[in-house]
């Protein structure tokens, strides 16, 4: 039972700066996601959090409480690491009750408790084995296991899902999600897989170059991505970028680059004025690209020659040429055959449009 | 014939170009020569101790054995007393320096800084210096010490020669052994040091034997120290044994009886640690 705050948090190796100023309150019982590209500073910030790494400035609160000088041992707080980091000498037993013994917990509550992480994780046939006769989900369990039996205050969670294979991946987001019904307990998770951060978090943290780009629940993030960055990086296939010039046109707004343009009624794009006589970078997802002309005075046109079709089963991924550049179409019905070269017509509703200053991404 | 799978395989090599008939004829005869290489020396040893003296010069002395030697020797008190000592010298500082090799190579593994760094540069400074050139000073300063020619006059030299040499390697060990382990551990309950002694210390033990193993076999059979640092009160077996070559003449069936006597302890340590040394020494 405790919130997390995060306040001006940095963390400095020598030169290299690893995480810059990181504000963030997270409530009490929220699952939160710390999501990024490689080297963004996630396991950091997760480190300074379990006190693994000195904070270098600012000050990290659990409960209340700044634990910036506390040990990790003292901060009451659970991990599962990358690896599982299983203690390789112990049987699964052993590993479970390490963390109540060191507590001086008496003997019969340990074994209840080992008993009950067991019966949650379904790892009861295993508690005899060591950990290097478990498979990969199985050392994850018992790593699971390990935080559950101590009933912290908080959980942290750096990549544990990303040494498995696809499908148990999947299978263990899910286990993840029903544990959490059953523990409910503030919890940080880092990942580096969009997935996984939009299905497992309440709220994600989008890091890029130890700056936080922006926090929000999954559905925020995905609609009103708050830059280029955070728009390219959630959601899947990624977001198409196209950089148009503006211009005014009456009450409308024309929008051209090579080979493409289209025009915004003033009145419901008023932001677009100011960028009159400039270039803008639009996002438009390709889930949000149709196939076939526009309806209604609401959609724009877009027409252009099928360069990839990628056969999904269940839908066509299309690249289509666009001017200089390429646009992305998902959701083609599977059953289309677009051969390379054909030209299709598709429309977007510009609801769906996405504008950017930054014309590259930052 | 006409064995198409064999063919890529010349490119591989010459011993897998033999068919496996002759691969297995090539394996054997190696495998036989370098036995007999390492085995002659030993066959001849243990043959000597068996031999009269006077039968040890000439093979064709008639084929007279016995264990006369044996009972020679082992009646001498300075070579019971010898056994005794190397053993003890020999366990003695296996335990002390690993204790302190342990420590230090998990420190040279996971802590950087000025203290770990200063460390590694004295041990690596010293490591430089050629084992030989050690023997003349430490003769000196144990003379000054009083601790010439007694236990300690022997074990810290040895210790020290095995904290430069054993550091590095134990570092390795720590190395090979993920710290997230630890730092699990520091989470759940432990300090810094409880991490290490109940965590990479266990994860450790099958270096640690390899090492021990290892640390024993060469102090069981060092002999430059044990030859400059001590005199009568503490004979040490190695020293013991070349006092058999003396001005009198060589007594080589008293020498070999001495160095079979020898053998044994370090073939027991071997057979029964070989497992722990291959293990160990794979990590
Ligand atoms: N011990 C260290 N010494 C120096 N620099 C470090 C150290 N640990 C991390 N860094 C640097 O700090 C930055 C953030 O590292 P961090 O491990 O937090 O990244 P990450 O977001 O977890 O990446 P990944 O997804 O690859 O795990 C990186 O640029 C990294 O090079
Ligand atoms: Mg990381």
């Amino acid at each position: 039972m405790a919130d997390i705050v995060l306040s001006n948090v940095h963390k400095v190796y020598g030169h290299v700066v690893a995480v810059t100023d990181i504000n963030l309150a997270i409530k009490d019982r929220e699952f939160v996601v710390l999501v990024g590209p490689s080297g963004c500073g996630k396991s950091t910030t997760l480190r300074m959090i379990a006190g693994l790494e000195e904070i270098s400035a600012g000050t990290i609160a659990i409960g209340g409480r700044v634990v910036n000088h506390l040990q990790p041992k003292d901060r009451d707080i659970a991990m599962v690491f990358q690896n599982y980091a299983l203690y390789r000498h112990m049987s699964v037993r052993d590993n479970l009750a390490f963390g109540l013994r060191n507590r001086r917990v008496p003997a019969d509550e340990i074994a209840a408790a080992v008993s009950r992480a067991a019966r949650i994780l379904s790892i009861e046939p295993l508690l005899d084995r060591r950990p290097h006769q478990l498979s990969g989900g199985q050392q994850q369990r018992v790593a699971l296991g390990r935080c559950i039996v101590r009933n912290p205050k908080v959980f942290l969670f750096d990549e544990p899902l990303s040494n498995l294979d696809a499908q148990l991946r999947a299978q263990m987001r899910l286990e993840l999600k029903e544990l959490r019904l059953r523990v409910p307990t503030t919890s940080i998770f880092v990942t580096h897989d969009q997935t996984e951060a939009m299905t497992l978090g309440d709220r994600i943290v989008v890091m890029k170059d130890g700056v936080v780009q922006q926090v929000g629940t999954p559905l925020e993030l995905y609609r009103k991505p708050a830059n280029r960055f955070v728009a390219s990086f959630i959601g899947s296939p990624s977001m198409n970028f196209i950089t148009l010039r503006v211009s005014a046109d009456g009450e409308h707004f024309a929008l051209a680059c090579h080979g493409w343009q289209f025009r915004l009624p003033a009145r419901r794009f008023p932001h677009l004025g100011s960028h009159v006589g400039r270039s803008i970078s639009v996002g438009v997802r390709p889930q949000h690209v149709r196939l076939g002309a526009p309806v209604n005075d609401d959609q724009i046109a877009l027409n252009g020659a099928v360069t990839v079709t990628e056969q999904l089963g269940d839908e066509q991924l299309l690249a289509v040429r666009l001017g200089d550049g390429e646009i992305r179409i998902a959701g083609a019905d599977p059953d289309l055959s677009l051969p390379t070269g054909t030209q299709i017509e598709a429309a977007i509703a510009t609801d769906h449009l996405h504008f950017f200053d930054e014309l590259e991404q930052i | 014939m006409t064995d198409i799978a064999a063919a890529p395989a010349r490119s591989v090599g010459f011993f897998f170009a033999l068919a496996p008939r002759g691969k297995a004829v090539f394996f054997a005869l190696a495998a036989t020569a370098v036995c007999l290489l390492f085995a002659f020396p030993v066959f001849w040893l243990i043959l000597t101790s068996l031999r009269t003296g006077t039968g040890v010069y000439y093979v064709h002395r008639g084929t007279e054995f016995t264990t006369d030697n044996f009972h020679e020797v082992l009646s001498q008190e300075i070579v019971l007393r010898a056994l005794f000592n190397s053993f003890m010298i020999s366990t003695l500082a296996t335990v002390l320096s690993l204790g302190v090799t342990a420590t230090s190579g998990y420190m040279l593994s996971r802590f950087k800084g000025p203290i770990p760094n200063a460390w590694f540069s004295l041990i690596y400074i010293f490591r430089c210096v050629p084992y030989v050139a050690w023997v003349l000073p430490l003769y000196f300063v144990t003379q000054k010490l009083h601790i010439f020619d007694s236990y300690w006059g022997l074990l810290l030299p040895h210790i020290a020669v095995h904290i430069c040499f054993f550091s590095w390697i134990m570092k390795g060990f720590f190395d090979g052994i993920d710290p997230s382990m630890e730092y699990a551990a520091m989470i759940d309950g432990c300090s810094r040091w409880g991490a290490f002694w109940r965590v990479a210390m266990p994860a450790a033990v099958p270096g640690l034997t390899a090492l021990a193993i290892l640390c024993w076999l060469y102090t069981w059979n060092e002999f430059l120290f044990a030859l400059i640092l001590t005199a009568h009160e503490t004979p040490i077996l190695t020293v013991v044994m070349a006092q058999f070559v003396h001005e009198l003449g060589m007594e080589w069936h008293l020498m070999s009886a001495t160095a079979v006597i020898a053998l044994v302890p370090a073939l027991i340590v071997t057979l029964f640690g070989q497992r722990y040394v291959i293990r160990g020494l794979r990590i």
